[in-house]
């Protein structure tokens, strides 16, 4: 808007979500015409009218269907699990002062640490299980679900708590018409957030061992060579994690003026 | 004790109606910092009737916003009592007193309405009643068309009077302002007063009134109250004789810069 009037007026003659369309078709272009016109193997990179079909064909498939109803459950129990007790957790630590000393760096440490070298402890303490991805997405998530409401917490601002307190308001109502409603901007950020970090553990946990969901689907056929069946669901997945992301960041959005 | 001849010095209509009367009596505020304590207020006693507009001026840090809060209940006096419209205050009373502070501190998910509504929800009074006193109050502050805004779609001044309108909204009998127009440009903040003055001849409240604007202060008031810093202490109460309505003409004239030296003399003393 206003930053077209110090940026040059020259890069705005085609708007911006034109100009992002058409990005992102001239790629698909690019990846139709390269296997196509031998640039690269059509093998090593099938082309979008061969993924295509194979996506609607994947979804006709019953194994696929399991994989996929096994992946996405999996996540969201991860998720109902990790966000709410994350959430709670950072509430009884954060409203401490002697609970966020002791508590707070400890959470940083461990948030700090790539998750993925724990998920051999998770197959000895699970076994190779539905309940072993659900453990490793909650432990993937949690830490981030903790530090993100930290911030939610601190972002309610101390004058809209003594309003509330001046106009008498229990501890009740002001948790319920001043923290919640006050901390919903960053809190919904941490949903999304937390959100990628969930998905992203899961099929981590898939595609290391496992016997069903996406990421083992995905570590099979890259290992069996079936490039048009791994794109196809490289496809499906970056579809859902965006589509998650975009609904997020909507009602992000819709909320953004009460940050000011 | 010297202060006592000065507090009593302006000599106050005396008047029997408590409602709106507030009374401090040896007020003192201590607080804990790392380096040790720190004497914040110390020995604050004066009254102010009902239906006076009284004004706190003194230099930042002089802990006026501190003794209004404690006036409000937010905060406790570590010594001395603090009586409001007759009782003694131990916590928030928002029947008997409101409170407008600097910045406006609207809810920024809510509507002007339902901001000015918010101290009679947590009371939960009945919606329809509710939502008329809010129009009322919305009205007295000149903002009756701005009902279903939010507070990002509104200027600073008018966010103000939207605080201003949630502080009337269950017509308490004393308001209480904390440097209510500190953060508006000078056009806006001389309307503004204006406009605080013209409510309070309407509504008759109570005001005590924090400020660092000397020029404000007597504008506004009956009364000034002089504070000074480090710690804390009421040096001076000035009786504002000046006529009212306060013309452009009575705010230049010679009066008014005496008791403007007066303050600034009695500040920086």
């Amino acid at each position: 808007m206003n930053t077209a009037t110090v940026r040059s007026t020259g890069a705005r003659v085609i708007p911006a979500p034109v100009a992002r369309a058409a990005l992102v078709a001239a790629l698909i272009a690019v990846w139709q015409v390269a296997p196509t016109i031998g640039l690269v193997d059509p093998r090593l990179l099938p082309p979008p009218s061969v993924v295509g079909p194979m996506i609607v064909h994947l979804f006709g498939e019953s194994g696929f269907q399991g994989h996929l109803a096994t992946t996405l459950l999996e996540t969201v129990i991860a998720f109902l699990v990790s966000v709410p007790v994350g959430f709670i957790l950072a509430i009884l630590i954060g409203e401490n002062k002697y609970a966020s000393d002791i508590f707070k760096p400890l959470v940083f440490f461990v948030f700090s640490i790539p998750k993925s070298i724990f998920l051999p402890l998770f197959i000895f303490a699970f076994g190779i299980s539905f309940h072993q991805k659900v453990a490793f997405g909650v432990f993937s998530t949690l830490f981030i679900v903790m530090m993100l409401s930290f911030a939610a917490i601190e972002s309610v601002r101390r004058d809209h708590l003594v309003v509330a307190r001046s106009y008498g308001a229990t501890r009740m109502q002001t948790v319920l018409r001043v923290y919640l409603p006050g901390m919903t901007p960053v809190l919904l950020e941490a949903i999304r957030v937390s959100m990628i970090f969930n998905f992203t553990g899961i099929l981590l946990a898939e595609m290391y061992a496992s016997r069903e969901g996406l990421g083992n689907v995905i570590e099979q056929w890259g290992q069996g060579f079936q490039l048009d069946r791994l794109m196809a669901t490289i496809v499906v997945i970056a579809a859902i994690a965006i589509v998650f992301n975009e609904t997020i960041r909507a009602l992000e959005s819709r909320c953004e003026h009460w940050r000011e | 004790m010297g202060l006592k001849a000065v507090v009593n010095s302006p000599s106050p209509a005396a008047s029997t109606d408590e409602s709106g009367a507030v009374e401090v009596t040896n007020v003192g505020h201590v607080y804990e910092t790392a380096s040790g304590t720190t004497e914040a207020l110390t020995d604050i006693s004066f009254r102010v009737e009902t239906g006076r507009f009284v004004s706190i001026v003194g230099p930042s840090g002089c802990g006026k916003s501190s003794l209004l809060m404690m006036i409000a209940g937010l905060v406790q006096p570590t010594r001395g009592t603090i009586i409001a419209g007759g009782r003694p205050l131990v916590q928030p009373d928002p029947t008997r007193i409101g409170v407008v502070f600097q910045d406006a501190s609207l809810y920024p998910w809510l509507t002007a309405r339902s901001n000015v509504e918010f101290p009679l929800s947590l009371r939960h009074v009945d919606r329809k009643i509710r939502r008329e006193r809010a129009e009322a109050a919305l009205e007295l502050v000149g903002l009756a068309g701005f009902a279903d805004k939010h507070p990002h779609e509104l200027s600073g001044g008018m966010k103000q009077r939207v605080a201003l309108a949630r502080g009337l909204v269950q017509d308490p009998p004393i308001l209480l302002m904390d440097e209510p127009f500190a953060a508006l440009d000078e056009q806006t903040r001389l309307t503004m007063g204006d406009e605080v003055l013209r409510i309070w001849e309407r509504t008759r409240k109570t005001i005590i009134f924090v400020t660092h604007g000397l020029s404000e202060a007597i504008h506004l008031s009956d009364e000034v109250l002089v504070l000074t810093s480090r710690p804390g202490k009421l040096v001076d109460r000035v009786a504002v004789d000046l006529p009212r309505p306060r013309s452009f003409e009575v705010m230049g004239g010679r009066r008014f810069e005496e008791l403007r030296e007066r303050i600034w003399q009695r500040i920086r003393s």
